[in-house]
């Protein structure tokens, strides 16, 4: 087990998938507006360059000190724990989302490792062919239509898109670790982050804008997740290579014409509208995410009557 | 009569659907080529080191991938606001970096297997192999490769890893640097990469 855990990580990572795009937030430098998806662009590189500081200096040393200090079996027994907790809220989110076989097979899972599986420090579900499966509630809002909304940085907490909001509270909520002491907590955030060492290497490695390599591999990840993994494996982007021939709007030589003024100004203008368009996306998605809590609302008062 | 060409109708559909079938089986075949030359690249990784890595992985990259194709999807309509130079340099200094990347990352063997799942065809006359990488004592990784076919063979352009386009991703990440802070920076970047993954 030990032999392998660095390099398999690293393969493992290739998937971009990792916890580490949780834990991280990005780097500086002015932003080209990203549209949609990410209309708080400047703001959210600020709170990565903060989170990438904070891990840099608080959370890595922590998480160093308890690898050299913890045996690998015990690292891989807390790993295993905390793991079989979560079950009890993957299986919450399998019924919300009408996944009735795979329910059944997560509580056998549940049932194995809590028992057989040493209060879950050990995995045996996995040796009889029970794999763990990946259900939240963000996840759930996402199958009962509820869009994304722009992403996001949080301070500390990391990545996650508006629906994640609420998905992350209901999330805590159904995870019994959350109802436990500060020490308990405290281990969970260290085999969090300990597990996320890998993800995190990578994206150092590979990415050549970590922000923007964070976000893009965050939203993409969580997509195939809510999709099951179902979404556009047929979008080959010829369209915009068709587009490739299309001619600049604005020349090189028009631009030196410009004067320094005007120059600034406009760029004000720019920063302005970005601004304001940024503003108004973000208060859009709300609209819409609330509209969607409503008719999520409106259904379940129906199925009651 | 009518039957005689019914006959020969049915004999060119077989016609066209077993030449079909070669076409598929060869995008598989790529696929697979390039799977089984990364799995013996990663068994010998010790002994070949960084550079006979590297040195193995360029041909098995080059006859699999259509390099030239990805540089111009990641960078979009940014590729012709590049000279011909630049744009030579982009395609030159992308095929090391996606060599270099392949030698630093699949670098030692620990009972990983590459399992062929499926394979369907695109919209749009394209091929998706759906595989998964087997890591004792981990989750399986899925590979999903989508290829094109270009002249008569069949190139990857994009690799699909547990649900993350690698090509998506690379997309906004150099565009996003061209934009902002222009080619030579976005050149600079992938040229620190390549030296950092020959050094780890």
């Amino acid at each position: 087990m030990k032999r392998s855990r660095s390099n398999v990580r690293t393969k493992q990572t290739l998937s971009y998938m990792l916890a580490g795009v949780l834990i991280l937030g990005s780097y500086s430098t002015s932003a080209v507006s990203s549209s949609k998806v990410d209309p708080c662009e400047h703001i959210n590189r600020k709170l990565f360059v903060f989170n990438t500081h904070l891990d840099n200096y608080v959370a890595a040393p922590i998480s160093n000190a308890y690898k050299w200090i913890t045996p690998q079996f015990v690292q891989t027994g807390v790993f295993n724990f905390y793991n079989n907790l979560k079950n009890i809220n993957v299986i919450v989110n399998d019924v919300l989302q009408a996944k009735l076989k795979q329910s059944a097979q997560d509580t056998g899972r549940l049932v194995i490792n809590s028992t057989l599986g040493l209060v879950g420090l050990v995995d045996v579900a996995r040796d009889v062919g029970l794999e763990q499966n990946d259900e939240d509630f963000d996840q759930t809002l996402a199958v009962w239509g509820v869009p994304k909304g722009p992403y996001i940085v949080l301070p500390v907490l990391g990545p996650l898109t508006v629906r994640g909001i609420p998905g992350a509270i209901f999330d805590t909520a159904a995870n019994p670790s959350s109802y436990v002491g500060a020490p308990v907590q405290l281990l969970s955030m260290l085999n969090t982050r300990a597990n996320a060492e890998g993800a995190l290497k990578f994206i150092d490695e590979a990415a050549l804008d970590p922000y923007v390599f964070t976000r893009e591999s965050f939203l993409q990840w969580r997509h195939s997740l809510a999709t099951d993994g179902q979404s556009q494996m047929t979008s080959d982007f010829d369209d915009e290579l068709l587009d490739d021939s299309e001619t600049l709007s604005i020349s090189p030589a028009s631009k030196n014409n410009r004067s320094d003024l005007t120059l600034s100004l406009s760029e004000y203008i720019k920063k302005f509208e970005q601004a304001s368009q940024s503003f108004s996306t973000t208060a859009n998605a709300f609209d819409q995410i609330a509209k969607s809590y409503e008719n999520v609302s409106e259904k379940l008062d129906k199925l009651k009557n | 009569m009518v039957l005689k060409n019914m006959i020969m109708v049915l004999v060119l559909l077989l016609g066209i659907n077993s030449a079909h079938a070669e076409n598929i089986n060869s995008a598989r075949q790529v696929v697979d080529k390039f799977q089984t030359e990364l799995i013996d690249v990663m068994k010998n990784g010790k002994q070949l080191g960084y550079a006979g890595r590297y040195e193995k992985l360029f041909n098995a990259v080059s006859n699999s991938h259509d390099l030239t194709k990805i540089i111009r999807i990641v960078v979009g309509k940014e590729w012709e606001k590049l000279s011909e130079t630049q744009q030579q340099k982009l395609i030159d200094t992308f095929s090391k970096f996606s060599v270099s990347s392949y030698a630093h990352n699949f670098k030692d063997y620990d009972g990983e297997t590459f399992v062929f799942d499926s394979e369907e065809e695109t919209t749009r006359g394209g091929v998706v192999i759906h595989t998964h990488l087997n890591i004792p004592d981990e989750k399986a990784v899925k590979f999903d490769y989508m290829l094109k076919e270009i002249g008569n063979n069949w190139r990857i352009i994009n690799i699909i890893a547990n649900g993350v386009s690698d090509l998506a991703l690379k997309r906004s990440e150099y565009t996003n640097i061209l934009q902002r802070e222009g080619f030579d920076a976005l050149i600079a970047k992938i040229n620190e990469k390549i030296d950092n993954y020959s050094k780890l």
